[in-house]
């Protein structure tokens, strides 16, 4: 719980006496540490770590990287290749061999001089993390989907809110991909949204991979965390993109699978198009298979403003649409007025989201994918996968964060997490 | 049409000799079967007399693995004695858990307190999540004790007792010290500031007051604080927002 201008201070302060150790000159009179035209002084740079580095980790750490008025001091990952490789592009870009490297994300976290962290792990690590990060006092922009769970994502917000922290999620796509919906909804070109299709893969899969011989360039037991133990399989810890069983997106116990992963994007973008940022569902419709067998199931959430999301409707169900997004979305408006809206921005004339975060860590701004309108973001996917696994219509009751009536369903709303980790 | 019960007996045998890496298609028989059981307690009791014996010696710990998975799902307290019996075998416990912790049988909270006190530090720990994460107000006293013992295990407890949000959870929580070391004075004031976030969003607000103002006072001036500070702070002006929201 620490003071971020205190620590920013002791950082330099540090930084001075380490470096004046080993050289003659004192740190502080160095152009980077004064700053430039193009960089800021140390004093006023947002320090930052990376926690989980790999993949997504490595993007997330490179936009940080990138900018002058973030100085990156230190890198976490499990696996020693995606470490030293992230601690060689800090070091790369400072010249010089200053960024630290873990194993252990707590040891990162204790570090008093570091004001925020990136979080791009699997998603079983997701709220242990931003929990644990804003217990130390430390802003957070976590990758998406934020949340593996239901009961995770008000105790995160909890968390967050509790220490003034700012914690923003990480779709790097919902303002900056979906425009071409965005902007004619919000101009109120289409009235109000009563029905949007989202095509994209379904929820995580049971994962009965066998075990292989653990490298020795990881530790697997702190990958796992607090998902169940498992042997180690490459497959089943890789960090690609896909969901097809190559991948910890694919499996139930680190991913909620395409649904939740591209889906957060998806449904991001169109949640955020139909401005329903503030909304959870508050019923989860499951369309069993056709008695004919020529339609899959799928499952829709409802609104409590009207508005009904599909997931992977049939297309012959689907009804003529009124503004469409590639493949993936398809937006139907009642065509009555609505006045227009302009479209929120980016925080600070910003034009990334990590440019958008780091302006909020600077002015205690919530950030544009604040955690809170996240969260409500990853309801409809969770219960969409919940309603598939149990193959019903569900209820959803946002004042007591349950289903009503469905003490089975209420049973998925969280999952023993492996000791010692807790929330 | 009723499943006949009959044909769960080859997918069952072949998950009674399953190990990870084995053919894992017999199980559709059995996925399938649990999701139907909702609603069919004769299949549903079949099946928790099914999974008992994979929970018992001879059957792999992918096996028991898959069993707890599923009595997750539709687990009572039948299944209870045979999960329990797994909550101090290391290699076993959080599986236990994972079915014991959602199944919302009375008798499922008593199995995680029963071993607190039996099994070591580190599974300790998982049963007070697992007791934190049902809002288990029965293992106050219990997670009480705790507080003075093991400083991991302390942490625990500290974060469960701010999951009950009762009166005796935060006698507990206040009676222990917010300044103490090792992450555990951390721990209790995190717990303390949810359980007045709880009393403040119930309408409680002099009791919410009175818990971050004691806070507030405990920690003033102290090293290392102020983050605690500022957000007992935070706290009471949101009792003053609600306080003025409310005339």
């Amino acid at each position: 719980m620490n003071d971020r201008s205190i620590s920013r201070r002791r950082f330099v302060a540090t930084t001075s006496v380490a470096a004046g150790s080993a050289v003659a000159a004192p740190y502080v009179l160095t152009s980077k540490a004064l700053g430039d035209a193009t960089t800021p002084p140390a004093s006023d740079r947002i320090v930052m770590g990376g926690i989980g580095i790999g993949n997504q980790g490595k993007g997330d750490q490179g936009a940080f990287l990138g900018r002058p008025d973030v100085q990156y001091v230190a890198v976490c990952d499990v696996r020693k290749q995606w470490r030293d490789e992230g601690k060689d592009r800090a070091d790369a870009k400072y010249g010089n061999k200053d960024c630290a490297a873990y194993v252990d994300f707590r040891e990162l976290l204790a570090r008093d001089d570091i004001d925020a962290v990136h979080i791009a792990t699997p998603d079983h690590w997701h709220s242990v993390m931003t929990i644990a990060a804003c217990q130390a006092g430390k802003d957070v922009y976590l990758q998406k989907p934020e949340t593996l769970t239901l009961r995770e994502g008000p105790l995160m917000i909890a968390a967050a809110r509790r220490y003034g922290r700012v914690v923003s999620g990480g779709s790097q796509r919902v303002l900056g991909d979906y425009r071409s919906i965005v902007d004619p909804i919000w101009a109120g070109e289409i009235g109000n949204v009563t029905s949007i299709d989202i095509s994209v893969g379904g929820p995580s899969m049971a994962c009965y991979l066998p075990a292989q011989p653990t490298p020795p360039d990881i530790d697997w037991d702190l990958w796992l965390g607090p998902a169940p133990w498992e042997p180690y399989n490459s497959g089943r810890c890789d960090g690609n993109f896909g969901t097809g069983g190559n991948s910890w997106r694919s499996y139930y116990d680190y991913s909620g699978g395409s649904l939740t992963d591209w889906g957060a994007h998806h449904f991001g973008g169109t949640i955020f198009a139909a401005d329903l940022l503030d909304l959870q569902p508050t019923k989860v419709t499951y369309h069993p298979t056709s008695a004919d067998g020529k339609d899959a199931a799928y499952v829709s959430v409802a609104y409590p403003n009207g508005t009904e999301i599909f997931h992977n409707r049939p297309a012959r169900l689907r009804p003529e649409p009124t503004l469409t997004f590639k493949d993936a979305l398809r937006i139907v408006g009642d065509g009555r007025s609505r006045p227009a809206k302009p479209v929120p921005a980016y925080h600070g004339g910003e034009t990334s989201i990590y440019g958008d975060f780091i302006a909020c860590v600077k002015t205690r701004q919530r950030p544009f994918r604040d955690l809170e309108p996240a969260v409500n973001t990853m309801t409809g996917p969770h219960m969409i996968a919940i309603a598939y696994r149990l193959q019903r219509s569900l209820e959803w009751d946002r004042a007591t964060q349950q289903f009503v009536g469905d003490e089975q369903a209420n049973r998925f709303l969280d999952r023993a997490r492996r000791e010692p980790w807790i929330i | 049409m009723p499943l006949d019960l009959a044909s769960l007996d080859a997918p069952f045998a072949a998950l009674a000799a399953y190990d990870w890496g084995g053919d894992a298609t017999p199980f559709k028989a059995i996925d399938d079967a649990v999701v139907a059981a909702h609603g069919d307690s004769t299949l549903r009791t079949d099946l928790e007399k099914r999974f008992a014996p994979i929970l018992g010696a001879g059957a792999s710990r992918a096996a028991k693995e898959y069993a707890c998975r599923k009595l997750m799902m539709i687990g009572t307290a039948a299944s209870v004695p045979a999960l329990a019996a797994l909550l101090g075998d290391a290699d076993n416990s959080h599986m236990a858990r994972f079915a014991l912790e959602r199944i919302p049988a009375p008798e499922a909270a008593q199995a995680l307190r029963d071993a607190l006190g039996t099994v070591p530090a580190r599974l300790q720990i998982g049963m007070i999540e697992s007791l934190g994460g049902r809002g288990d107000a029965a293992s106050v006293p219990a997670l009480a004790r705790l507080l003075a013992g093991d400083q991991n295990v302390a942490v625990a407890a500290a974060t469960a007792l701010g999951h009950i949000h009762t009166p005796e959870a935060l006698a507990a929580l206040s009676s222990a010290d917010p300044l103490a070391g090792a992450g555990v004075g951390r721990a209790v004031v995190d717990a303390r500031l949810a359980t007045a976030e709880a009393l403040l969003a119930a309408g409680k607000r002099a009791e919410a007051r009175n818990v971050y103002q004691s806070l507030a006072d405990a920690v003033k001036g102290k090293p290392g604080a102020k983050g605690v500070e500022l957000a007992a702070t935070r706290g009471l002006l949101a009792c003053l927002d609600t306080l003025a929201a409310a005339s």
